[in-house]
């Protein structure tokens, strides 16, 4: 709301809010969820809802404590995360390679990318069903989930990136006589690291969030099965300790990842 | 000097595929370039200039007729011939440094040569502490600079520039005019600089072609025969400049016979000056 007032108003005093700027963007973003916080705490204070579906906050940082002190939430987490790992790995690997293959040769983007499209339409949990015929119910099958979750947005971003560079660096590399194998490192490649990197993110998102999915469905450890576990018991205290890691997770893997970026390619600060 | 023009251009046309039609963006052109010389061209947009520089670096090359460069048919880019665009088209992801290297990595110098070829370079256009920056941190002056050095780094003996200063203010545009004059007269190498600006024109070249649109062709070639350096102010210049005006106008402005006449005939005063060209 205040950026909307300090951009479309005046530079008036009116209209400057210097207490707000100086509370940061760090501290803003904790606003929401403590609002929540205590939202969810009055709510259970009160009763508006049974107590074995929303159980109080203290209850559930009991749960939290207790699981880590266990050790129980860090072994699921790890469990998780390392299929993710493994998956995001090979998807990303392969996507990147169709990528930049769909993005350099209009031959194979012919060939390839219109199944590639309809392939990307069915969701990757859409697929759980074939491969649980196929592969069974093993690592495989989250491995393959997992893969094809990071796949996609690799593919689509690289591709993107590639075709997007532009035509007049290309033409600098023409004039300097560049060689086939020099234009893609030294223009095609760097100047489609920015999409690439938007394609590992939303890889990476797309990994953990069909992760989740699968091990929903089929899994005796992980975060997902953590869930299911908990609701089966009726501990809804451990659903939601387990909802808050698959959160968390995720924002910290998103959060470095753009660290990275915006280390990597300082270059781009100023925007050329 | 060699016997015979540097770069030949003989009845060359070219002629582009627009909407099913053909345009022709070059009429039976021809100009020949001294070895050493600095040639300016510059007509209005549209009439092809760009067009013939590019043919003439060898961007370009379905064409009909003949270019020859030292005596060589023109039939791609080469190191021989450098290239300065009117964005300077640094690569954002490098330093100003490896933006400069890139015209070496065909050379096939060994590595201390290209690194002293680049440092000399960026002296030579007054980039040295600039060496490790990167293009969105230089000025629109100093990023031209980069891309003039980039064409240079390579010791061609001919340099093809593409209305190189266009896009800067008046101020840098003069002063990077004064220090492109300065490294031609020191590195001796032939230039063809195109530009819609008459004033750059004349005061850069040896010889300024004036060229008329649709079609593409030379309607002028006026020799400046004055010393250098020289006065941008100086009546000589004055007059050479009013020179290509003149002959510029009657270019862009191709008024019906009839209509021309019946306004120098009421009001010779009322007579369209059109002095902006591009």
């Amino acid at each position: 709301m205040a950026a909307i007032s300090e951009t479309s108003g005046h530079a008036g005093p009116r209209f400057s809010w210097p207490s707000r700027k100086r509370i940061g963007i760090g501290l803003t973003a904790f606003i929401l969820p403590v609002a929540l916080l205590v939202l969810w705490w009055v709510a259970s204070d009160r009763g508006w809802l049974a107590e074995q579906i929303l159980p109080s906050p203290v209850f559930v940082y009991e749960t939290a404590r207790d699981m880590i002190a266990s050790g129980e939430i860090l072994y699921h987490t790890a469990v998780s995360l390392r299929r993710v790992v493994i998956g995001f790995a090979i998807g990303a690997a392969l996507g990147l390679s169709l990528g930049v293959a769909m993005g350099l040769s209009e031959r194979v983007e012919d060939y390839v990318k219109p199944l590639f499209l309809a392939f990307a339409q069915i969701p990757t949990l859409g697929w759980i069903p074939l491969l649980m015929l196929l592969v069974g119910i093993d690592e495989t099958l989250k491995i393959i989930v997992i893969a094809k979750g990071a796949l996609v947005p690799m593919a689509l971003n690289t591709f993107t990136g590639i075709r997007n560079v532009s035509p007049r660096y290309l033409e600098v590399g023409h004039a300097l006589r560049f060689s086939r194998w020099q234009r893609l490192r030294l223009i095609v490649l760097p100047g489609a690291v920015p999409s690439i990197f938007t394609g590992i993110r939303y890889g990476l998102t797309h990994s953990w969030t069909s992760l989740v999915g699968v091990e929903l469905l089929a899994s005796s450890e992980g975060l997902g099965y953590l869930l299911v576990w908990g609701r089966q018991m009726f501990w809804l205290d451990t659903v939601i300790v387990a909802m808050i890691a698959i959160g968390l997770v995720g924002f910290i893997m998103d959060k470095s990842l753009n660290n990275t970026e915006t280390l990597i390619q300082r270059w781009k600060k100023g925007e050329a | 000097m060699s016997k015979g023009p540097h770069i030949q251009i003989r009845n060359v046309t070219r002629q582009f595929q627009v909407n099913g039609g053909s345009l022709t963006a070059l009429d039976d052109v021809s100009l020949d370039v001294a070895e050493g010389e600095f040639v300016t061209i510059v007509g209005a947009s549209g009439c092809g200039k760009s067009t013939l520089l590019r043919l003439g670096a060898g961007l370009d090359t379905t064409y009909k007729g003949a270019i020859n460069h030292a005596g060589e048919p023109v039939d791609g880019p080469s190191l021989d011939r450098g290239m300065v665009f009117q964005e300077p088209r640094l690569f954002p992801w490098l330093t100003i440094e490896r933006n400069i290297a890139l015209g070496l990595e065909n050379s096939g110098l060994p590595k201390g040569e290209k690194k002293a070829l680049v440092e000399q370079h960026l002296e030579l256009v007054g980039l040295t502490g600039f060496a490790k920056a990167y293009p969105h941190q230089l000025s629109g002056g100093m990023a031209q600079r980069a891309g003039i050095a980039r064409g240079l780094v390579n010791r061609p003996n001919v340099l093809f520039l593409d209305e190189p200063f266009g896009a800067l203010d008046a101020i840098t545009k003069t002063r990077l005019q004064d220090e492109l004059q300065e490294i031609w007269a020191k590195e001796r190498i032939t230039m063809v600089l195109v530009t819609h600006d008459v004033d750059e024109a004349v005061y850069l070249g040896d010889r300024v072609v004036i060229m008329s649109p649709r079609p593409g062709r030379i309607r002028e070639i006026v020799p400046v025969g004055l010393p250098r350096p020289r006065v941008r102010t100086s009546a000589a210049l004055v007059q050479v400049r009013n020179r290509v005006l003149d002959s510029l106008n009657n270019t862009t402005q191709p008024v019906p016979q009839q209509a021309a006449r019946n306004i120098g005939e009421s009001s010779p005063a009322l007579r369209p000056v059109i002095a902006a060209v591009g």
